[in-house]
C-alpha cells in the first residue's frame, strides 16, 4: 500500500481496495456468446493472440463457410468487435480508480514577511472523496457492468448481422445463376432470331424483338451481379477478412424448415432476454445512484478536511484543523439536483422506450418470420411445382408443334424468374430468421432444424 | 384402330325418357335409343313400313322407330355426350341419344313423321329440320315459328317427308353455342320406289368442326373460323372408319356442311357426279363429272360413282390444314434456320428440347408425349409408313373380293406387281443441281448503303 492512510481510511469505508479482474469482465461476453450463439470469442492482444487466431480460421476458411462458422470468424476475427472488447478495459480501469482514494495533497509554502521567513506546510485529503467513493464504487461498478452488457450486446450484434450478410452472399450468388439462365435463354432465343431472319423466315421486326430480350437479360444480369460484389464485401467487411477470395460460399440457400418456429409471447422473451434491455437498466439504476449521491452532497460542496501545521520563522508551529462548510446561501445546489433529476427521468423515459421498442421489434420479427416462411413455402408447395408443371405442359405442346422453340424459351426465361423468386423468398426468410433471433437476445428458444442441406 | 375392330359389333342400348315428361305424355311417348359407340353401324333396314335401301352412316347410327296409327315416331333426346374424336381424344359434345352427331333419321318420300324432342340440356332448344318442306310451326326457329324447348320439356314436331333426298337437323336455338357444342345429325329421305336412285352402297355423313384447345375437352364455342378439328361426323382420321365398297359397286356418298367454311372433297381414283344438291336429285343430263366437289356452308351433296378402280383410295378435304388435328397456328417456320450450337444452348436449359421444323414439318414417325386428350397433328399408320393426315380424311377401300353387305375393313390393298412406284435404282444424269444463288446480301447493302445519314 503505497497510501496508508487514505487506504487505512478507505478500508474502514469499502471494506478493500478496488482492483482489476483476472478476466477484464470479459466473462460476461463470453457467456453471451457461448450460451446464445455456442460460439466463443476472445480478446486479441498479443502476437500470440494473432497467430493462435489465425491457426482457429485456417480450418474454418477451408471448406465453404456454414452460417455457424460465419459467425464464428466474425466473433473472433471483426476489428470493430475488437475495438469494442477494449472499452472493458477503460471502464475496468474507471471502476478502479473511482475506488481509490485521491492521494492526499501536500502543501508548501515559504514567504518572506520583512525579515520574517513565513513557511506553510499543508497536507490535505479530499474528505468528500472519502465520503464518496463508496457511492461512486457503486456507480462505476454498475457501469461497468453496463459495459459488460453492451459489449456482449456488441457481440451479438455483429453475429446478428454477420448471418444477415452471409444469407444475402450466398442469396445473391444463387440468384445470379438465375439471372445468367434467364439470360442464356435470351441468348439462344436471340441468335436463334437472327438466323431465322438469316433465312428469310422472319422479320427484323421479331427478330429484333428476340435480340431486345436478350438485352434486357443482360442488364439484369449486370445487376445480379452487383449484388453478388456489394453484398459478398459486406460480409467480408463482418468477418475482418483481407480478401474476398478468402473464403467460399456454399452453392445453395439452406432448405426451409419442416416447421415455422410456434412462439408465444415474443415480447417477453425479448424484455427477459435482451442484453441491451439489461444494458439500459443497469444505465438507469446507475442514474438512480448518481441523483442520490448529488442529493446527499448538494452542501458538501467542498468538504475538505485538512491537517494544518503552519510556521513562522521565530514562532512556534501553528496546528489544527480546518473545516470549510459551503453555506447555502446563493447557490442551494438545487440547480445540481434538478440537472440529476431530469437525467434520472431520462433514464427513466429511454428505458421505457427502449422496451416498447424491443417488444414492438420482437412482435414484428416474429410476424416477419412466419409471413417470410410462409411466403417461401409456398414458392416451393405452390409457385415452383406449378412453373414446373407449365415448363412440362409447354415442352407437349411444343412435341405435338402446337408451340414454337420461342415459347419453350420464354417458359425457360419465366421459370427461371420464378427461381429467382424463390430464392429471394428463401433468402429473405433465413434473414427474418436472423433478425427475429437478434430480436428476442439471442438463439431462439428452439432451434429450427432446417439448417441442413 | 378401335373403332374399325368394333365395326358392326355396336349395339344400340335403349332408355325410356320418362322421367322427363308427364305420366299422361309417357304412355304415348316412344323408346329413345340410346348409342354409346363412336363405330360405324350397320345399315338398319326398315323393319316395318315402307321399304327403302338403308344408308350406312359413317362413324354413326340410324335411329329406330316405332310405327303407330301409320305415323313413324322418332323419339330424340338433346343432351351432353362424351364422344370419341379419335382413339386417344374424347370430347364434351352436346348431342343427341348419346352421341354427337346425333343419329340418322331416315324415312321415305310421304311418310308421316312424327318427333320427339326432349331438352336434357342446361338451357333451352329446339330442332329446325334442315331442308324439309313442311309446316311453318314445324321448322323449329325458336321465337320465330315456336318457343324454345325449356330444359326437361319434350316437343313434338310432325309433317311429311314430301321430298326425297338428303337433309340435317340442328337446333335453331342459340345455335353459336349449339352447334359448335356438336348439335346435329343427318335426315335421308328415301324414294317411294327403291329402285329409283338405287345404288350399291350408300353412306352419308356431316361436316363438322371443333376448336377444342389440346388438353381439354370442351369446344370453344367463339371460335369462328380458326378451328383445330376438321371432323367427319365428329371424328378425325385415324378416328374416321374407312368407305369399305367393293369393285363394281354403285357408291354414293352424302355429306351435309354444318362448319362455317366450304370443303371441297376430292376422291381420289375414281371421277364421281354430283346428283344429289339441297334441292333434290340432279338429272341426269345436268350431272357434270368431277374429282373434287366444294360443298359450301350449309349445303349438302350427294356424289355417285362406280368402284371400278380398286384399291385403297384417299377421301378428304383438299384445305391442307383441314387434314390435319390440332396444331399450332403461330408457329414460326423453321425451315432452312441452322441451329447448330443454338440447340445445344437451348439444351442446357430445356433437357427434353430436339431440334423440329427445320427441314419442315413432317416428323418423321418421332413418338413424342403430347399434352393429354389431344392428337398428333398428323398420324395414322399405313402399309409404308406414317399416313401424314389428320381431321377430313380416310380412305375409299375398293376390293374385289369383298361380299355384297360386307362393310368389314379388309386391311391394306396389296398391289398387283408392277402397279407400285419405286425407288428408281438405275444410273441419274451427270448434269450438276442447279447452284442457288446467294443470298441478296449485296442489294441489301446497297440499299442501306444508299440511305443518307446511315452509318454502319
Ligand atoms: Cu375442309
Amino acid at each position: 500500500m503505497k497510501y496508508p492512510i487514505a487506504c487505512a481510511m478507505a478500508t474502514l469505508l469499502l471494506g478493500g481496495c478496488a482492483s482489476f479482474s483476472p478476466d477484464g469482465g470479459f466473462d460476461t461476453v463470453t457467456s453471451a456468446t457461448r450460451d446464445r450463439l455456442g460460439k466463443d470469442t476472445r480478446i486479441v492482444r498479443t502476437d500470440a493472440d494473432v497467430a493462435a487466431l489465425a491457426g482457429t480460421l485456417a480450418p474454418l476458411l477451408a471448406t465453404p463457410l456454414s452460417v455457424d462458422s460465419a459467425v464464428q470468424i466474425a466473433l473472433l476475427n471483426n476489428r470493430g468487435l475488437q475495438a469494442t472488447y477494449q472499452r472493458l478495459g477503460v471502464a475496468e480501469a474507471d471502476l478502479v480508480q473511482a475506488g481509490r482514494l485521491q492521494n492526499p495533497r501536500f502543501g508548501f509554502k515559504r514567504s518572506h514577511e520583512g525579515s520574517d521567513v513565513l513557511v506553510d506546510r499543508s497536507l490535505t485529503i479530499n474528505l468528500v472523496n472519502l465520503l464518496t467513493a463508496p457511492l461512486a464504487t457503486r456507480i462505476e461498478s454498475r457501469r461497468f457492468e453496463q459495459t459488460r452488457l453492451q459489449v456482449a450486446d456488441a457481440a451479438l450484434t455483429v453475429a446478428a448481422d454477420t448471418r444477415h450478410a452471409y444469407y444475402g452472399a450466398l442469396g445473391a450468388a444463387q440468384q445470379r445463376t438465375y439471372a445468367r439462365q434467364v439470360s442464356d435463354a435470351a441468348e439462344a432465343g436471340a441468335e436463334l432470331g437472327t438466323r431465322m431472319a438469316k433465312a428469310g423466315n422472319w422479320s427484323t421486326l421479331d427478330m429484333a424483338r428476340e435480340q431486345s430480350f436478350h438485352a434486357d437479360a443482360i442488364t439484369r444480369l449486370a445487376m445480379a451481379d452487383k449484388d453478388v460484389l456489394a453484398s459478398r464485401e459486406k460480409l467480408v467487411r463482418l468477418l475482418g477478412l483481407d480478401s474476398a477470395s478468402a473464403f467460399t460460399l456454399p452453392d445453395r440457400l439452406p432448405d426451409l424448415p419442416v416447421a415455422a418456429i410456434a412462439l408465444k409471447q415474443v415480447d417477453q422473451i425479448a424484455l427477459r432476454e435482451r442484453l441491451d434491455i439489461q444494458a439500459a437498466k443497469l444505465q438507469l439504476q446507475a442514474t438512480a445512484a448518481s441523483l442520490n449521491l448529488t442529493r446527499s452532497t448538494r452542501f458538501v460542496n467542498a468538504l475538505e478536511i485538512g491537517g494544518v501545521r503552519n510556521s513562522a520563522s521565530g514562532n512556534p508551529p501553528e496546528t489544527g484543523y480546518e473545516l470549510s462548510l459551503e453555506i447555502p446561501l446563493f447557490d442551494w445546489g438545487t440547480a445540481r439536483v434538478a440537472k440529476a433529476e431530469a437525467t434520472y427521468m431520462q433514464g427513466v423515459h429511454q428505458l421505457a422506450d427502449t422496451a416498447i421498442a424491443a417488444r414492438s421489434q420482437a412482435r414484428e420479427s416474429y410476424g416477419n418470420y412466419r409471413v417470410s416462411y410462409d411466403l417461401a413455402r409456398h414458392y416451393r408447395d405452390q409457385v415452383m411445382p406449378l412453373r414446373k408443371r407449365i415448363s412440362d405442359e409447354t415442352m407437349l405442346r411444343y412435341n405435338g408443334m402446337l408451340m414454337s422453340v420461342f415459347e419453350l424459351l420464354a417458359d425457360a426465361r419465366e421459370q427461371s424468374g420464378a427461381a429467382h423468386g424463390y430464392i429471394g423468398a428463401l433468402k429473405d426468410f433465413w434473414i427474418a430468421d436472423s433478425d427475429l433471433q437478434a430480436a428476442l437476445g439471442g438463439r431462439l428458444p428452439s432451434a429450427p432444424d432446417g439448417e441442413k442441406k | 384402330m378401335n373403332s374399325r375392330r368394333n365395326f358392326l359389333s355396336g349395339s344400340v342400348a335403349t332408355m325410356l325418357g320418362a322421367a322427363l315428361v308427364t305420366k299422361a305424355g309417357a304412355a304415348s311417348l316412344p323408346e329413345a335409343p340410346l348409342q354409346s359407340s363412336a363405330a360405324t353401324m350397320p345399315p338398319l333396314m326398315p323393319p316395318n313400313g315402307r321399304p327403302y335401301n338403308p344408308v350406312v352412316t359413317l362413324n354413326g347410327w340410324t335411329l329406330p322407330w316405332r310405327m303407330k296409327d301409320n305415323v313413324k315416331e322418332f323419339h330424340l333426346v338433346a343432351e351432353p355426350v362424351v364422344r370419341e374424336v379419335a382413339p386417344g381424344m374424347t370430347a364434351n359434345l352436346w348431342g343427341y341419344n348419346g352421341q354427337s352427331p346425333g343419329p340418322t333419321i331416315e324415312v321415305v318420300e310421304g311418310d308421316r313423321v312424327r318427333i320427339f324432342v326432349t331438352n336434357k340440356l342446361p338451357e333451352h332448344t329446339s330442332i329446325h329440320w334442315h331442308g324439309q318442306e313442311l309446316p311453318n310451326g314445324m321448322d323449329g326457329v325458336t321465337g320465330l315459328t315456336q318457343p324454345g324447348i325449356a330444359p326437361g320439356k319434350t316437343f313434338v314436331y310432325e309433317f311429311i317427308a314430301r321430298r326425297p333426298g338428303t337433309f340435317m337437323y340442328h337446333p335453331h336455338a342459340d345455335e353459336m353455342v349449339q352447334m359448335a357444342m356438336g348439335m346435329m345429325g343427318s335426315w335421308v329421305t328415301h324414294p317411294k320406289n327403291p329402285a329409283q336412285h338405287r345404288v350399291d352402297r350408300d353412306f352419308v355423313f356431316l361436316l363438322n368442326a371443333y376448336d377444342i384447345e389440346p388438353g381439354a375437352r370442351v369446344p370453344k364455342v367463339s371460335t369462328m373460323l380458326d378451328f383445330n378439328l376438321w371432323t367427319f361426323n365428329s371424328r378425325v382420321f385415324p378416328g374416321i372408319d374407312p368407305l369399305v365398297v367393293r369393285q363394281g359397286d354403285r357408291v354414293r356418298i352424302r355429306a351435309g356442311n354444318l362448319t362455317m367454311t366450304n370443303h371441297p372433297i376430292h376422291v381420289h381414283g375414281h371421277s364421281f357426279e354430283v346428283t344429289g344438291t339441297d334441292g333434290g336429285w340432279v338429272p341426269a343430263t345436268a350431272r357434270w363429272p368431277e374429282v373434287t366437289t366444294d360443298i359450301a356452308v350449309g349445303q349438302m351433296r350427294a356424289i355417285e360413282f362406280v368402284a371400278d378402280a380398286p384399291g385403297d383410295w384417299a377421301l378428304h378435304c383438299h384445305k391442307s390444314h383441314h387434314t390435319m388435328n390440332a396444331m399450332g397456328h403461330n408457329v414460326p417456320t423453321m425451315i432452312g434456320v441452322d441451329h447448330s450450337g443454338v440447340a445445344q444452348k437451348i439444351n442446357a436449359l430445356v433437357p427434353d428440347y430436339m431440334v423440329m421444323g427445320d427441314k419442315g414439318g413432317s416428323m418423321g414417325g418421332m413418338q413424342m408425349p403430347l399434352p393429354e386428350n389431344t392428337l398428333p397433328m398428323m398420324s395414322g399408320d399405313g402399309p409404308f409408313g406414317d399416313i401424314e393426315m389428320g381431321g377430313m380424311f380416310t380412305v375409299l377401300k375398293v376390293r374385289t373380293g369383298q361380299a355384297r353387305n360386307d362393310y368389314k375393313d379388309p386391311g391394306w390393298y396389296k398391289h398387283p406387281p408392277g402397279t407400285l412406284a419405286r425407288e428408281w435404282t438405275g444410273p441419274m444424269p451427270a448434269a450438276d443441281a442447279a447452284k442457288a444463288p446467294p443470298a441478296d446480301v449485296n442489294t441489301l447493302d446497297v440499299k442501306r448503303g444508299s440511305m443518307p445519314g446511315m452509318h454502319h
